[in-house]
């Protein structure tokens, strides 16, 4: 049965993931087993649209540059925008990353900065266009009154924007993490990396306490990547939302003011939209670039 | 906030993303982009070469017109000294013949007048004996008084 329809709940509804988990009693989508689920918990709906997304990008960058594309063809349209694209993410990696050859940086940045990109872009389509189809096509096909979590189209829960998802973003640093460690280790080999946590920046007689010092350092990366692209982009969407309720909920002349300020907003958010897929890529560089450090600070 | 298993899965999708990028996506599009920067850093070298090698060519091309310019101008003003030559000689050789004509001319003239002269004396000087015989009769004779008749002859 639907809810009624206040301020609180249309706010938590645009607020809660589409989560499927294990509970006791088998795999469930119900919101209201997510207390039971604990930890292995998915968000279908952040997932189904970073991976969407993700194979969008692979898709676009494979499309625009199809085998019969060589050297002497002239490029234009789409090769134009991901040769740019591409000439971008070159000079970046080669501004932060400098004379260190790795193979992997430029396509990992690439990926990570349009990948970024395109879910963040998700966060200027009106806020209820989504879900709310989304809600009537899974009423349609799966739901019914049998199905406490989707027993009507206002039930079913379906979150946009992956980035606004903190699990998405530290997902995305924590393999930015495994990464870095993976080549702090390989280039500057285990021993060194050891002590470079170990042996700063009090020298041997002090190692727990440089160990927690540089553990605290250590882990504050990765944390603060993704929670920087999380809670910014968190903020606009709720934003956003707060700019809806003002349409929904109002008289005219505050719904007509709501609709500039969401025209403002949007205009404004296209530049955090960029701006944070640029930091997160920017940021990716230089974590791998300080792995590849050897000399002694 | 709810931290979950999301945070795993997406961290092996990117890896999975980021490896795709890697092996499939990233190398071709990279390769296309650095061949045609090294064939357009080559055709602009070409072109500069090509540049450098016809200003050459218009070097070349210049002195050997000017070179060109030099010989016809010789060849120009050898012809006008012979052709002005040839009419000199021609005129000259003209001039010559005229003269030539002239004096043979003259010479003629005077030959005739001469014979005309002799011829003339002659038959006045037998004008004469006619008439002197028939004024004296036959008191002189041809036969007698030649040499007297010859004189006066040689006198007219």
């Amino acid at each position: 049965m639907a809810k009624e329809l206040t301020t609180q709940s249309y706010i938590d509804h645009h607020l809660t993931n589409l989560t499927c988990g294990k509970t006791p009693e088998g795999w469930s989508c119900n919101p209201y087993d997510v207390e039971q689920m604990g930890f292995w918990a998915f968000h279908v709906d952040s997932l189904f649209w970073s991976v969407f997304l993700g194979a969008l990008f692979i898709l676009i960058f494979k499309m625009a540059m199809p085998r019969s594309v060589s050297a002497d063809t002239t490029p234009s349209g789409l090769q134009n925008f991901v040769e740019m694209s591409i000439e971008f993410v070159e000079d970046n990696v080669q501004s932060l990353f400098g004379s260190v050859k790795n193979k992997l940086i430029a396509p990992l940045a690439l990926t990570v900065f349009v990948w970024i990109l395109l879910m963040n872009l998700m966060d200027l389509i009106p806020v209820d266009f989504i879900p709310v189809l989304a809600g009537h096509l899974a009423f349609f096909f799966v739901g019914g009154p049998e199905h406490a979590w989707i027993n009507s189209p206002e039930s079913f829960y379906f979150k946009v924007v992956p980035t606004t998802d903190p699990n998405i973003t530290l997902g995305m640093a924590l393999a930015v993490f495994v990464l870095t460690i993976y080549y702090s280790i390989r280039v500057k080999g285990l021993k060194a990396f050891v002590a470079e946590l170990t042996l700063h920046p009090f020298g041997k007689y002090l190692i727990p306490v440089n160990f927690i010092l540089e553990m605290v350092n250590f882990i504050a990366k990765p944390i603060s990547l993704g929670l920087r692209l999380f809670g910014n982009l968190y903020a606009g969407e709720m934003i956003f939302i707060l700019i809806a309720l003002m349409l929904f909920f109002s008289s005219i002349p505050i719904g007509t003011l709501g609709f500039g300020l969401h025209l403002v907003w949007a205009l404004f958010h296209i530049l955090i939209v960029a701006l944070q897929a640029f930091i997160f890529m920017a940021l990716t560089i230089a974590y791998l670039a300080m792995a590849h450090e050897t000399e002694e600070h | 906030m709810n931290i979950n298993a999301t945070l795993l899965a997406q961290a092996v999708v990117m890896i999975v993303f980021v490896a795709i990028c890697w092996k499939y996506v990233y190398p071709p599009i990279l390769a296309v982009m650095q061949e045609r920067e090294k064939k357009i850093s080559d055709g602009l070298e070409a072109a500069k070469k090509a540049d450098d090698s016809l200003e050459e060519a218009k070097l070349a091309f210049d002195k050997e017109m000017d070179q060109a310019k030099a010989e016809a101008a010789e060849i120009l003003e050898k012809a006008n000294a012979r052709a002005s030559q040839i009419v000199g000689d021609a005129s000259s050789k003209a001039e010559a013949e005229a003269e030539k004509i002239m004096t043979s001319a003259s010479k003629t003239i005077e030959n005739d007048t001469n014979k005309a002269k002799e011829e003339l004396r002659e038959q006045m000087s037998e004008i004469i004996i006619d008439t002197t015989q028939k004024i004296l009769g036959d008191e002189i004779s041809p036969e007698k008084h030649d040499a007297i008749l010859k004189k006066a002859a040689e006198e007219l």
